[in-house]
């Protein structure tokens, strides 16, 4: 049966993602310092390279198969001002991958 | 002893004020009308206190330390949280002394949190802001974990509803507590499937609430809400009022799913009278 998230219980990765977007949109210092030079900001988190690549670039695809928490990459896509058009065609394009 | 005023429910989303023209003006009209007219029905039940019944959308509560159930305890709440969300900035009265009654009620048969200090978020302010009620009446919010897997089951929703009212009856401090519960039917959030609704879900499950058969309520929402999308987790909020209001017939005051706000809009009341 599909499910409705990519997670029964968040993995460690999903858990820092999570972290990252907490941060950014309940610390105006960190949404601050995000924005001033993202790669520099995300380095103070232990993620992935590619995990990195993908919150400078707000590959959205990327963050939603990361297992993240989803209101949390909902309130950045507003909070960072995507388009919506923009963020709902990236995450339809995730649409093959089966979650459970 | 306090009696339940009333039992309502009704969906919220932020897009009701942050995008709220992003759909026909017809509906729009219709949704907020029937806001308006839930805003009325909750004045003339004449409340002391108002239990609504929400989620905390990951703004007070994080990984790090995630309640299944909080019970706000505060004397007023600061809203909004979201420093994107297109609403006033107001203080909402609590009401401390229900929340404690509450907890106190709770703990012999449930393992609730409490909350001193919560910025309340879009979904306890989007629905009292479009119903116009934000000034005086005192909250209490219970908020439900319906965000962040694992969550508390379908079934625990309905049971915590039935010791709301409990709650409610042995209280002495007050004599009207009404009971609001908000959240989203079918929606998906940052998922593929964001923007599709099940109305087939939502309609049936809508059925359901007026209907006497708890179980097959429970059971339903258990088992098909995976075909609803993870918003309609949410739905956890109108069983917690379904449980509050013992097995009234539900009167509908709007429903329609509406695709370009994400979600199926609902809004109705428990008849309590019959």
């Amino acid at each position: 049966m599909n499910s409705n998230w990519r997670e029964a219980m968040p993995s460690a990765t999903a858990y820092l993602v999570s972290k990252v977007l907490y941060r950014l949109h309940h610390r105006p210092e960190d949404l601050a310092a995000f924005n001033a030079d993202r790669m520099a900001y995300l380095e103070r988190y232990p993620l992935s390279e590619e995990l990195r690549i993908a919150l400078r670039d707000d590959d959205i695809a990327a963050l939603y198969l990361s297992g993240t928490n989803p209101y949390l990459l909902r309130a950045h896509c507003i909070g960072v001002g995507i388009p919506e058009k923009v963020s709902l065609a990236a995450l339809r394009s995730a649409g093959d991958a089966p979650n459970g | 002893m306090a009696e339940v005023a009333g039992v309502f429910a009704a969906s919220h989303t932020p897009v009701m004020l942050n995008f709220a023209d992003a759909i026909p003006a017809a509906d729009r009209e219709a949704v907020f009308a029937a806001f308006k007219d839930l805003g009325r029905r909750i004045e003339a039940c004449r409340p002391d206190v108002l239990v609504v019944i929400s989620d905390d959308h990951v703004h007070n509560f994080f990984l790090d330390n995630f309640p299944a159930v909080c019970i706000g305890a505060a004397e007023n709440y600061e809203t909004p949280v979201e420093h994107w969300l297109k609403a006033e900035h107001r203080t909402l009265p609590g009401h401390a002394a229900f929340a404690a009654h509450l907890l106190h009620e709770a703990l012999d048969e449930f393992d609730p949190s409490f909350s001193m200090e919560l910025t309340l978020d879009h979904g306890v302010l989007t629905p009292l802001e479009l119903a116009g009620v934000t000034r005086d009446l005192p909250l209490v919010p219970l908020l439900i974990n319906c965000v962040q897997p694992p969550m508390p089951s379908m079934r625990r929703c309905l049971q915590w509803g039935k010791l709301l009212h409990k709650a409610i009856a042995s209280f002495t401090g007050v004599q009207r507590i009404a009971v609001l519960a908000t959240g989203g039917l079918s929606h998906d959030l940052s998922t593929p499937r964001m923007g599709l609704l099940n109305d087939a879900f939502d309609f049936e499950f809508v059925r359901l609430l007026g209907e006497r058969d708890e179980r097959a309520l429970a059971a339903f929402a258990a088992g098909h809400v995976h075909e609803a999308g993870n918003g309609a987790e949410e739905v956890r909020t109108w069983l917690v009022a379904r449980g509050a209001a013992g097995g009234a017939p539900l009167d509908v005051m709007f429903h329609k799913g509406i695709a370009d706000w994400y979600t199926g809009i609902c809004i109705a009341e428990w008849n309590l009278a019959k």
